[in-house]
């Protein structure tokens, strides 16, 4: 195309790197670990600046199999998610960058409970590990306390921070030596305030994975989208405090739709139920890796397939 | 005398001389209550002197608890009195003082006329009236008198049981009639009159307060405040025009701000030993949804796009009418208003203030449940209003109180022991005898005293989440939640703990965030950058004074150097003062409500924006606030040993 030329964008700023998980080497005991982050420029836009690391893909396991989730899902794992052990394996053997290890509320759910489970996926999967709570803060803090202690050194991701609780955990990661997710709901201003409260308690950056949450495809992703871009702009604009990678759990919010659960009583035209729900997730996820996530969390191996494929393509 | 090694802080020399000095900071350089005064400064070596002027300086000044010394030197404890005075912005005066010359003759349209009126005869059968209007116009030349059906009624008798000489009290023009005529307003046996009283009234969305004026004198002779009534129908304007806009509703509104005045009118005038019924006119500021509820009107449209008000700027209506208890002839004038959220409370402070008077940039805030806020110099005024909540007045907040006795009105906290002192406004009998006045609340001053310190000592963190970490019993669980004992049973004029929630906390924090957000958009908006403002006018009952500093510290007001700033008090209240007493002020109330710009927030896309990144301490950004910046700097080279040392964390259960 002669005579024209592609504008370019120079930005001042640089999204913070970050490192997930420590080999042996480090302190840990990962097979490898996985760096996010250092991009100059908007997300595949190599022409204009770095984009030193792709997104990287987690796949979510639980501590035991969920009643909440779709069979299509469940099936998927052939088998696997009966035990946290195997869904782990399964997990880095389809092909994912990341175990995410989210804890069921349960009766059985306390300190020791988490630890002997997080023994367990550290030895089946030589992948760096999230670590999500179940979503209560006082058993969070509970029990994340105690992951953090179990898992010294292995530069685990735990979560979620959120800003009505976040001390405890933050001070768990700073003593054992792990990353935090700091989740907000859909704000730029709210997701900077978080990690500076996280920063003001002598977390260094470098270990502050920002979580700006999202909605699913038609379920208010264009609102999470739009914060996210705003924020990844403020980050390239040199605004420190909007730096960290982002991460999103489009599985999550996928997984929740009617599209995704649906498999009877909807329009023909909606078309198979199958295919709908894992493009679902596979549409979200894409659309957040477009707005600057970093990281997204995924529950069907083949929604992980797509979306890396996307991901090898435009990074080609 | 006291001797000490080389190397002592003067506290602590002080101290071993048997003598007290209050470090309630703790000793870290923060407060600047231990000023002290060294005779000789190379005798001494002073780690900071951040609470210090230049002035100070050269006084001799120095922070005992920042000040080593290192050779033989006299310390001189100023009295406390001193001190504080020195770190307080400007007190108001507690008498208040005219902006211009007082001339009851040629200010005041309110006038008595003594009157000595021929009898009538059976040569002379003129009417009782007739024969009035012709004493008034030879000896006062006064030729247009009008009079009420009601003055008229007792005209008749008054005249003939005063044996014909009376004193009128006449009103010679209102804002609305500059040429008159006149009006007999009432008339009084005799002619021994020797007062003419007014009232100036503030009707806030929290408070009423009230002056009760000699207008002969020009002088305010007694004050009365009390909460609006109305609060118990909601907190806010929009909650109270939803309320008034409901069937019946709206008399009921109108009935209960007219108590709270009569109930201020009345404390005030017993006060001065007079009887409301002797008052003979009254000036009204307020926002213009307090000014609608007063008069009756239908509020609904300033609520609902494109907020349109019945009237900017009603005509004088006469007391009877609205159920107010002065003289029931008497006109209540409501000072002129300029959009639906900017009442006349705006002109009449900015009036006030004489911010327009000048060329160079003021920025005007009213810092009240109703956040108002004008910018501009002599050239140019825009103005805009935001919800800001009644925190800053004491109301809607556990503890709170108005700035009366017993409201704590200042906070100090000791960064180490995480302990308060704080100071009460007193009871002058029990301070007469030498005694304590116990605390029964915080006022609004003594709030965002409190939120400073607990933000800057890091009892809460940047959101207001207070830091359970730090072991504190002051630092607990209660009914509402997370909350600071600020004062424990045993030192309360109730005996209860006198806290501040974590709900206390979120509050104050929306209502500095809604009022930070209001005014930057608005600079913004006309391409004005805050540093460039020569003048912050802080205007609203606070009580008597507002902390710059500890404002500045919960990004209340914007960081600028502490001269910049002036408190005028109840600046609505003293413009209706003004307005009540100098004809010229009322009409210039008039051309400024014209001519300010007003700008509706709602309609700025970008102010949301400014508020969630204002909801913060002291910001989002801190880069806006360098002098916090630099305390919270100190602050964590002096805690982040404490805090490595913490160990294990503990996990908290409710």
């Amino acid at each position: 195309m002669p005579g024209i030329e592609v504008p370019k964008e120079k930005w001042s700023g640089k999204v913070r790197e970050v490192t997930l998980g420590a080999t042996a080497a480090e302190g840990g005991t990962r097979s490898r670990t996985v760096t996010v982050g250092g991009e100059t420029t908007l997300p595949f836009l190599k022409f204009e600046g770095e984009i030193p690391h792709p997104p990287a893909i987690a796949l979510e396991v639980r501590d035991q199999q969920p009643n909440d989730w779709p069979s299509i899902l469940l099936e998927a794992w052939n088998g696997a998610t009966q035990d946290v052990a195997e869904w782990a394996k399964a997990a880095e053997a389809a092909g994912a960058d990341l175990v995410a290890l989210r804890f069921n509320a349960s009766e059985q759910l306390n300190a020791a409970y988490a630890r002997k489970i997080l023994r367990r996926v550290l030895s089946a999967t030589g992948l760096p590990l999230i670590v999500f709570g179940a979503g209560q803060a006082d058993l969070d803090n509970e029990i994340l306390v105690a992951v953090a202690e179990e898992g010294k050194g292995e530069r685990l991701v735990l979560g979620v921070c959120e800003e009505k609780n976040y001390r405890t955990i933050v001070a768990a990661a700073l003593a054992h030596g792990h990353l935090v997710d700091a989740r907000t709901p859909m704000d730029v201003n709210l997701s900077k305030q978080l990690t500076i409260l996280i920063h003001d308690m002598g977390m260094p950056l470098e270990r502050i994975i920002t979580d700006p949450t999202t909605g699913a495809l038609g379920y208010g992703i264009e609102y999470g989208y739009s914060v996210m871009e705003r924020l990844r702009i403020a980050a390239l604009q040199g605004d420190t405090m909007t730096q960290q990678p982002m991460l999103v759990t489009p599985g999550e919010e996928a997984w929740r739709t009617k599209e995704a659960r649906a498999a009877e009583g909807v329009p023909a035209a909606w078309g198979d139920y199958v295919e709908r729900a894992i493009n679902w997730e596979v549409l979200t996820a894409s659309t957040l890796i477009q707005s600057g996530a970093d990281i997204v969390v995924l529950r069907h191996p083949k929604s992980l397939q797509r979306v890396r494929a996307m991901i090898n393509a435009l990074m080609s | 005398m006291v001797e000490v090694p080389t190397g002592t802080l003067i506290v602590e020399a002080v101290h071993q001389a048997g003598l007290d000095l209050n470090i309630p900071c703790g000793g870290q350089g923060r407060c600047g209550r231990c000023a002290v005064i060294v005779d000789n400064r190379r005798a001494v070596r002073s780690r900071s002197e951040l609470r210090l002027s230049q002035e100070d300086l050269a006084a001799g000044y120095v922070l005992a608890c920042q000040t080593v010394l290192e050779g033989d030197v006299t310390v001189t404890i100023p009295p406390q009195e001193k001190i504080e005075r020195r770190l307080v912005t400007d007190r108001t005066a507690t008498r208040v003082t005219l902006p211009f010359s007082y001339d009851p003759k040629r200010d005041q349209p309110m006038q008595l006329v003594p009157l000595t009126i021929d009898p009538p005869t059976m040569d002379d059968q003129t009417d009782d009236w007739s024969r009035l209007k012709r004493a008034m116009a030879l000896n006062y030349g006064i030729s247009d008198l009008t009079i009420d059906l009601a003055t008229l009624r007792k005209l008749g008798t008054t005249l003939r049981e005063a044996d014909w000489s009376v004193t009128a009290v006449v009103e010679l023009d209102t804002w609305d009639r500059p040429n008159g005529p006149a009006r007999l307003v009432d008339l009084i046996a005799g002619q021994n009159v020797a007062h003419l009283w007014g009232a100036a009234v503030d009707v806030g969305t929290t408070t009423v307060s009230l002056y009760l004026v000699d207008l002969l004198r020009g002088e305010v002779v007694a004050r009365a405040a009390e909460y609006n009534a109305q609060i118990k129908r909601g907190e806010d304007v929009i909650s109270r025009i939803i309320y008034a806009s409901r069937n019946g509703n709206l008399q009921e509104m109108q009935a209960l701000v007219v108590d709270t005045i009569n109930e201020v009118l009345e404390r005030a005038c017993g006060r001065a030993g007079i009887r409301p019924w002797e008052i003979y006119k009254m000036t009204v500021a307020g926002n213009s949804t307090m000014i609608h509820l007063l008069l009756g009107l239908p509020a609904n449209s300033i609520r609902l796009e494109p907020f349109i008000t019945t009237i900017n700027q009603p005509p004088p209506v006469q007391a009877a009418q609205l159920g107010i208890a002065i003289h029931p002839q008497a006109h209540v004038d409501c000072l002129p208003g300029v959009a639906s959220y900017v009442g006349a409370d705006i002109p009449a402070g900015v009036l006030g203030s004489q911010m327009c008077d000048s060329k160079s940039v003021a920025l005007f805030l009213d810092i009240g449940t109703n956040g108002e806020m004008v910018l501009g110099d002599c050239d140019w005024l825009v103005s805009c209003a935001c919800s800001a909540g009644p925190a800053f007045e004491g109301a809607g907040v556990r503890d709170g109180m108005r700035a009366t006795v017993g409201a704590i009105e200042e906070v100090w906290i000791n960064g180490q022991t995480y302990e308060p002192t704080y100071r009460v406004i007193p009871d002058p009998q029990l301070e007469a005898q030498g005694k304590p006045t116990l605390p029964k609340g915080i006022c609004g001053s003594g709030l965002i005293s409190l939120l400073a310190e607990m933000f800057v000592t890091g009892v809460v963190d940047k959101a207001g989440n207070l830091n359970f970490d730090l072991g504190s019993p002051r630092i607990r669980y209660g009914e509402h939640g997370p909350e600071y004992v600020v004062a424990w049973g045993n030192e309360t004029a109730h005996g209860r703990d006198i806290v501040i929630t974590k709900v206390d906390i979120d509050n104050l924090i929306r209502a500095k965030a809604a009022i930070y957000a209001g005014f930057t958009v608005m600079a913004r908006s006309v391409g004005i950058d805050l540093s460039t403002v020569e003048r912050v006018l802080v205007g609203g009952s606070f009580g008597q004074y507002v902390n710059v500093e500890k404002a500045i510290q919960i990004g209340l007001l914007p960081d600028l150097p502490w001269e910049k700033f002036h408190f005028l008090g109840n600046t609505s209240l003293k413009g209706a003062l003004f307005a009540l007493l100098n004809r010229e002020f009322r009409r210039h109330l008039t051309t400024i409500a014209q001519k300010m710009t007003y700008l509706e927030l709602s309609a700025d896309n970008t102010f949301y924006e400014a508020f969630t990144s204002a909801l913060f301490l002291p910001h989002t950004d801190l880069s806006h606030f360098p002098s916090v910046a630099e305390i919270l700097a100190a602050r964590r080279t002096t805690q982040s040993s404490h805090f490595i040392q913490g160990g294990r964390p503990d996990v908290h259960h409710r």
